[in-house]
């Protein structure tokens, strides 16, 4: 089962990796959001099967979580921000063939550093300490930095912060899961994270240069 | 339970409780509530260092006076501040958000555990956003979300560092990691350098500052000075935890000056007022910085009384800015003269938190930078010594020249008078680092 479970995880943390290319070549909202939720639900099914090779019931307690907290209650707030005659609603001008290369480019940086001296002394608690699977928690995170600062509504950051947390989380189910307290901690933070941004949402669409804050 | 134990859980109350004491309606409960937790804060000193769920030494100890006491002033002025002004988010949330944040802050401050530590830097984010946007309009709207945007993301990035270190070490535990003789590791050195990164964005770090300056000059005056005087610090000091695991001299002590530099040259053109002040901030936060970095007896010290002097010189600049505000309704420097006669209380506490804040004797803030330049000193570190020298001696200037100008330079025309509690506060807030210089020339040098 466990043998199974570690053939599993390249192809899963390689769809999460495929859900962040979605996100970032999307324009319409609403699917976006969907993408997110499909990520954080690949997550906490890897977190499973984590759960299975280790014989670790905080990753089974840790999925759970994702999918309560990001899966269910983020995807709620950020839609119910989402006025029934707003549903496609959308950003303007997302340059996806740019967006795709320079993705691309950060994939390619995820494996150059993993494969650099920087992480060459990390062995991970996954399939026999292979550190290549650190890929994916590093070009997911820079997926996340880049979907903030490639878009301009308020959703698409939110989103990109979302993914940014998600690959943190899958950093640490690869690497060395931390207390669940503290986990648990950091959830119910992005979530009130997540709300505030929805008040902010309501008052400001997109973001575009203010001259009052040159400078 | 012992009587430390109950004065930290006593200390993380109080704001609560004052937001209740608020909503009974008694007049002044909530102020003296957080009256008496300055002074439970104050007693705490008995029983440093304290070593259990929660961690308090020496240090921990000046950071929580900073912050119970900022947060008395600032609830005091933020009643006058908002008198003839609505808030967007109702004064019940408002006060609400301000208790939290306080306690969050307190929470970061005193708990023995590197990700809770974490989770409480994100929850001031979380109870500080909103707070930033009580006078609703689109600049207002668009600092909040750089601010979210920008520090969560920063922030983020930190727990990566925490990961490394939990991998390393085994521990999150801030008493067992002190306690224990860690080697240094290429993880770890990443670890550390990672929250240079990460909690580097809420200290002001260049070039991950970008949202002070907008956070800063964009939230009403009382806020202003939390995040100012208190939210910054307590940063810093979660980034100090982290370093002391392995101290990576060098690296912070370069960031730190590079972005000394960086604030001294934002500084030289700063149009508004609010702006300016919000500058002098990353660059008294980077001069903790490197004293914490140096360590020692003067670099600790120095970046402690710098601290905790800058606090209330800060807090008492924002103060006057938020008076000028009101009375002037300008927000730029060019558009405000003569102040010394339309507003002489304000304007002097004006002039005098200008001075505390850019370091000049006898205020606190002064013996802090000496000491910090002397342990640079002290370590061979005569370039970054020498650069800092010119690049605070710009800030200096910069900052006291546009302060003049606005008190001393024109005529103004005189409006009205000028709010008593909201001038008495700056004036009190820009003295106490005065009263902090000379202690500590009276106590500690016993020059006199």
């Amino acid at each position: 089962m466990s043998a199974i479970g570690e053939v599993l995880l390249f192809p899963l943390s390689s769809l999460i990796l495929i859900t962040a290319f979605y996100m970032q070549g999307q324009e319409f909202i609403r699917p976006m959001i969907r993408g997110q939720l499909v990520q954080s639900i690949l997550l906490a099914v890897i977190s499973v099967i984590m759960g299975i090779i280790t014989d670790d019931s905080d990753f089974i307690i840790l999925a759970v979580l994702i999918v309560v907290l990001r899966g269910f209650l983020i995807t709620f707030f950020l839609e119910k921000g989402i006025r029934k005659d707003q549903v496609h609603l959308h950003e303007k001008q997302v340059s996806v063939a740019y967006l795709f290369i320079i993705s691309l480019v950060f994939v390619l940086t995820a494996v150059l550093i993993v494969y650099s001296v920087v992480f060459s002394s990390i062995k991970t608690e996954s399939i026999t300490g292979n550190q290549g699977i650190l890929v994916f928690p590093l070009a997911l995170f820079f997926q996340g930095l880049f979907l903030i600062a490639s878009r301009r509504t308020t959703y698409a950051q939110i989103m990109g912060y979302i993914e940014e947390e998600n690959a943190i989380v899958l950093f640490a189910v690869f690497l060395l899961p931390i207390p669940l307290l503290i986990e648990a901690s950091v959830f119910l933070d992005v979530l009130a994270l997540v709300v505030i941004s929805s008040v902010v949402v309501v008052e400001k669409f997109t973001h575009e240069r203010v001259e009052e804050l040159r400078g | 339970m012992n009587t430390a134990f109950i004065l930290i859980i006593l200390t993380l109350l109080l704001p609560v409780l004052s937001y209740l004491g608020y909503l009974s309606r008694v007049p002044r409960l909530d102020n003296a509530l957080s009256l008496a937790n300055v002074a439970i804060a104050l007693f705490l000193y008995e029983f440093t260092p304290f070593s259990g769920t929660f961690y308090v030494d020496f240090t921990t100890w000046v950071f929580i006076l900073m912050v119970t006491s900022v947060h008395l002033l600032s609830q005091v002025y933020s009643k006058s501040y908002f008198r003839k002004q609505e808030i967007w988010i109702g004064e019940n949330l408002f006060n609400l958000l301000l208790a939290l944040f306080t306690t969050s802050m307190i929470f970061s401050l005193e708990i023995n555990n590197l990700g809770l530590m974490w989770v409480g830097i994100e929850a001031t984010t979380i109870s500080s956003a909103l707070l930033l946007m009580t006078e609703k309009n689109e600049t207002s709207a668009e600092a909040t979300w750089r601010y979210i945007v920008i520090v969560s993301a920063g922030v983020t990035f930190a727990f990566i560092s925490i990961i490394l270190i939990y991998y390393s070490i085994g521990t999150l535990e801030i008493s067992s990691i002190l306690s224990m003789k860690v080697f240094p590791s290429l993880t770890l050195n990443v670890a550390v350098a990672i929250a240079l990164v990460g909690f580097g964005t809420k200290v002001g770090v260049f070039p991950v500052h970008t949202w002070l300056p907008d956070a800063h000059s964009e939230a009403p005056s009382p806020i202003s000075a939390m995040f100012s005087g208190v939210l910054l610090p307590t940063a810093l000091y979660v980034l100090y935890r982290i370093y002391e695991i392995d101290p990576m001299r060098e690296l912070f002590v370069w960031a730190a000056v590079i972005s000394v530099i960086a604030a001294s040259l934002f500084l030289g053109y700063q149009t508004r007022y609010k702006r300016m002040f919000a500058y002098s901030t990353m660059e008294n936060m980077n001069l903790a910085l490197i004293g914490l970095a140096v360590g020692g007896e003067y670099g600790l010290f120095g970046a402690l009384l710098l601290l905790l002097s800058h606090s209330f010189g800060k807090a008492g600049a924002f103060y006057s800015s938020g008076g000028i505000l009101r009375y002037t309704g300008a927000k730029k420097i060019e558009e405000i003269h003569g102040l010394w006669k339309s507003m002489p209380v304000t304007s002097s506490a004006l002039l005098m938190s200008s001075f505390a804040v850019t370091g000049t004797p006898p205020f606190g803030t002064f013996f802090g930078e000496f000491l910090i330049f002397y342990s640079l000193f002290s370590i061979h570190y005569y370039v970054q010594l020498v650069l800092l020298l010119f690049f605070v001696m710009a800030a200096f200037i910069s900052v006291n020249y546009n302060v003049t100008r606005m008190v001393f330079l024109g005529v103004a025309e005189k409006k009205g008078e000028e709010d008593s509690v909201m001038s008495g506060l700056a004036l009190l807030s820009s003295a106490i680092p005065l009263l902090i210089g000379v202690i500590y020339v009276v106590v500690v040098t016993g020059a006199l």
